[in-house]
């Protein structure tokens, strides 16, 4: 199954920042919190580059 | 997850060569043979996933014969992902198709498998050198 790109995306986001969260922090705690930061940041950062290219693609 | 951070297993020296050779053949392995369990799952399932979404974006997987430096580069990165680049590169699993955006974000992600991984291997090694809980 070939993933489109907000897939893709998601995927990315969702597992560099789980593994980013297992390398940089020791507890349960603060690895959840950092992985659900660096998701959203993963995600608000993509949908606002995104938006800012849009009128270069027409 | 089940792991004490407070007791380092060993920080025997040839310990750090078996995990650095181990934690990037089999991504996790170093941190499994230090009985880092939920470390070396999120691993191994992390570096998998990216290996897995790049084939099937339908990226391209370097080989050793390249002779172009960022070919070169681009080879060293997937080669860091262990056996999820052999199998990769020796199955027939995903025909390359730069063509299209798709296989050139698979590229990148597979790159990415290889760099994570070898993240992980260095982080095992810090581990085993009792460098890092």
């Amino acid at each position: 199954m070939k993933p489109n790109h907000l897939q893709a995306l998601l995927v990315f986001a969702l597992v560099i920042s789980v593994a980013f969260a297992f390398l940089t922090k020791h507890k349960p705690g603060e690895r959840l919190r950092y992985a659900l930061w660096a998701f959203a940041a993963f995600l608000l950062v993509a949908v606002v580059l995104g938006w800012l290219m849009y009128p270069l693609s027409r | 997850m089940a792991e004490n951070p407070k007791q380092p297993v060993s920080r025997h020296p040839a310990l750090a060569a078996v995990v650095a050779l181990g934690g990037w053949l089999v991504p996790g392995l170093g941190h499994l043979l230090l009985r880092q369990w939920g470390r070396a799952g999120v691993y191994f399932f992390a570096v998998g996933a990216l290996a897995f979404t790049g084939l099937a974006l339908r990226g391209n997987i370097f080989s050793a014969a390249s002779r172009d430096a960022f070919d070169i580069l681009g080879f060293l990165a997937d080669l860091g992902a262990g056996v999820f680049y052999f199998a990769a590169k020796f199955s027939a699993y995903g025909d390359p198709d730069v063509s299209r955006a798709a296989g050139d974000y698979g590229t990148r992600f597979f790159a990415t498998a290889g760099v994570l991984n070898l993240l992980c291997a260095l982080e095992a090694v810090a581990i085993a050198r009792g460098k890092k809980l």
